[in-house]
């Protein structure tokens, strides 16, 4: 098992006290992500994206969190048996959880460096698979936290702040 | 109740003539109508100005807002620019030269064309693509409708909108100043209209956005011109007067063709028409799905301006007609010398845009969550079939608007009848 930790720098308290208070739900939505199901990816990404612009967070974030999500849920419709998407939005932040029913990644770092990828040709067919999904989720989030093991569901979380 | 107005729209709700039916309550695409006690009423807030529901409504209960053409006698000198709609708009038999000069015979001293200045336009919007490398991609501004549309529903990409005036400003800009200049008067004596082909430019000449003050005196609607020109036509016919015309510029009326004259063979172009999918294009690039493109022409009308509800020719017959003047018409030269200088010394830019947010359900982000709770609950009561018999477009919409205080779940006639069935 492989085990990833990112966290911004200057977010180090806030995400230690996020992660020790495991704070009740404020808003949860669950989305169910069918493998390489193309047509409805993007979907989980864009009822996220509507929450947050319900409860007003500011244009910068909204982009972060639109990006991040976009890029996991297709992740998971790409190169996984297909997943879930946990949301969970709290007045200070949103944590989102999602996590994929296998193969799991052989070599996290790795998938981490811009322009590694994995993806068979139809993926790369469909304008996906460039190797920037995981630095472009890292590039936007302030927590990112991912456990992965070849054979495994792969377990991804960000935490965003407001 | 009376309602506080702050921001003006060309549409008018004519309650006499509504019956309810809420054709245009379903085809508005931010949501911005509502039927309550059998009339229509409109969030001000909300209306981007698109003439979706001006087009949807059989009975004439929405009716367009606009400048009569008796206003242009208010100026000693009058000027019309027409849109580049306007050529699409009369049959082959009437030349595109006398199209233009029959304006001379309705009231006007002079007539300008969009396309004069679109050529002139690629070329500005070229050198700030050159100057703004940062910011990809850059969305075009000319579709008062598009801007609007942003402001209230993708607030986030407001910095991707060029930030130069449309055309049509352009050139009023540039005639009010020559026209003084050439015939000595003062600029307050010169009148400029616009010949326009929908709802949104009638709006952006009364509450101009981001620009600093009016740059028009009006604007007039096609189809209102229309039928002034073509009652002149033999008038016209005895006319022998020459005058210049531009009609290699008129490939704006149509969303691609305008999207090719901005390529130069460097600049990766995309064009969207067409209100739906423009609200898809927004949402990918929202998601940063889009950053391949330099520059992307929105267009809320389906094929570009000549789809605009105050046209009098299909869009699809104007768009062939456009297409016919442009292979065979010949253009005079612009001298686009005065025009660069003015932009280069930033007489077009316009201010950055403020948002317009009407997604937000409160101020405080607790009292918000707690509404989306329960605005999910409701949602989930009801039967989902999205039928806008309450008078909201959509079930999720009613929720909100009960949870807003606006409607109760007593609305719901479906809700009713499955309860009437019971007892």
């Amino acid at each position: 098992m492989s085990e990833y930790w990112f966290i911004r720098s200057g977010f180090e308290k806030r995400a230690e006290s996020f992660f020790q208070k495991k704070l009740a739900e404020a808003f949860a939505c669950d989305y169910e992500i069918g493998k390489q199901d193309f047509v409805n990816a993007g979907k989980a990404a864009a009822a996220i994206k509507f929450s947050l612009k319900r409860i007003g967070v500011n244009a910068e974030i909204l982009r972060r969190v639109a990006i991040i999500a976009y890029e996991a849920e297709i992740n998971i419709t790409a190169h996984a048996n297909g997943g879930k998407i946990r949301s969970n939005i709290h007045p200070d932040l949103i944590h989102i959880v999602f996590e994929d029913y296998g193969p799991g990644m052989e070599d996290i770092e790795k998938s981490m460096l811009p322009g590694y990828s994995t993806a068979n040709d139809l993926v790369r067919e469909m304008g996906f698979g460039a190797g920037l999904g995981l630095p472009n989720i890292k590039k936007n989030t302030d927590v990112l936290h991912i456990i992965s093991e070849k054979g495994k569901n792969t377990f991804l979380e960000v935490v965003v702040f407001f | 109740m009376k309602k506080e107005k702050k921001y003006f729209h060309a549409i008018k709700i004519v309650e006499e003539n509504c019956t309810g039916c809420t054709r245009c309550v379903r085809v508005c695409p931010t949501e911005a109508l509502r039927v309550r006690n059998e009339v229509v009423i409109l969030d001000d807030s909300r209306c981007i100005d698109c003439g979706r529901c001006v087009a949807a409504c059989p009975y004439d209960a929405i009716q367009t807002f606009a400048d009569n053409l008796s206003i242009i006698e208010q100026k000693k000198y009058k000027v019309a620019i027409v849109s580049t709609a306007y050529a699409g708009q009369f049959p082959e038999n009437i030349g595109y030269k006398t199209a233009l000069k029959a304006l001379l015979h309705i009231g006007f001293d002079e007539v300008a064309e969009e396309s004069m200045v679109t050529e002139i336009m690629g070329k500005m919007i070229r050198e700030y693509l050159r100057k703004n490398p940062q910011t990809r991609p850059v969305l075009s501004s000319n579709c008062p409708s598009v801007v609007r549309l942003i402001q209230v529903r993708f607030p986030s990409l407001l910095s991707h909108i060029y930030l130069n005036e449309a055309p049509m400003s352009v050139l009023a800009m540039y005639l009010r100043k020559k026209i003084a200049v050439e015939k000595k008067i003062s600029e307050n004596d010169i009148g400029i209209y616009l010949i326009v082909p929908c709802v949104a430019q009638v709006t952006a000449v009364h509450q101009p956005e981001g620009t600093y003050r009016h740059l028009q005196d009006g604007a007039i609607p096609i189809r209102d011109v229309y039928q002034k020109v073509m009652s002149k036509m033999e008038e016209i016919a005895k006319d022998k007067n020459d005058i210049k015309v531009y009609p290699k510029g008129l490939s704006w009326a149509l969303s691609g063709m305008e999207a090719e004259e901005i390529n130069d063979g460097t600049i990766k172009t995309l064009a969207v028409s067409g209100i739906d999918n423009v609200i898809k294009i927004l949402a990918k690039l929202e998601n940063g799905q889009l950053e391949k493109y330099d520059f992307i022409v929105l267009n809320s009308c389906e094929n570009g301006c000549v789809g605009g509800v105050l046209n009098i020719e299909h869009p699809s017959i104007a768009a062939s007609r456009i297409r016919r003047i442009l292979r065979t018409e010949k253009s005079d030269k612009v001298d686009d010398k005065f025009f660069m200088e003015m932009y280069r010394k930033g007489n077009f830019k316009v201010r950055s845009l403020e948002p317009r947010p009407i997604m937000q359900l409160a101020d405080d982000i607790k009292v918000a969550l707690e509404k989306m709770s329960k605005i999910r609950e409701i949602t989930g009561q009801l039967p989902g079939l999205d039928c806008s018999a309450c008078g909201s477009p959509t079930c999720k919409a009613l929720a909100e608007d009960i949870v807003a205080g606006k409607a109760d779940i007593k609305d719901c006639v479906v809700l009713l009848k499955r309860e009437k069935v019971k007892k």
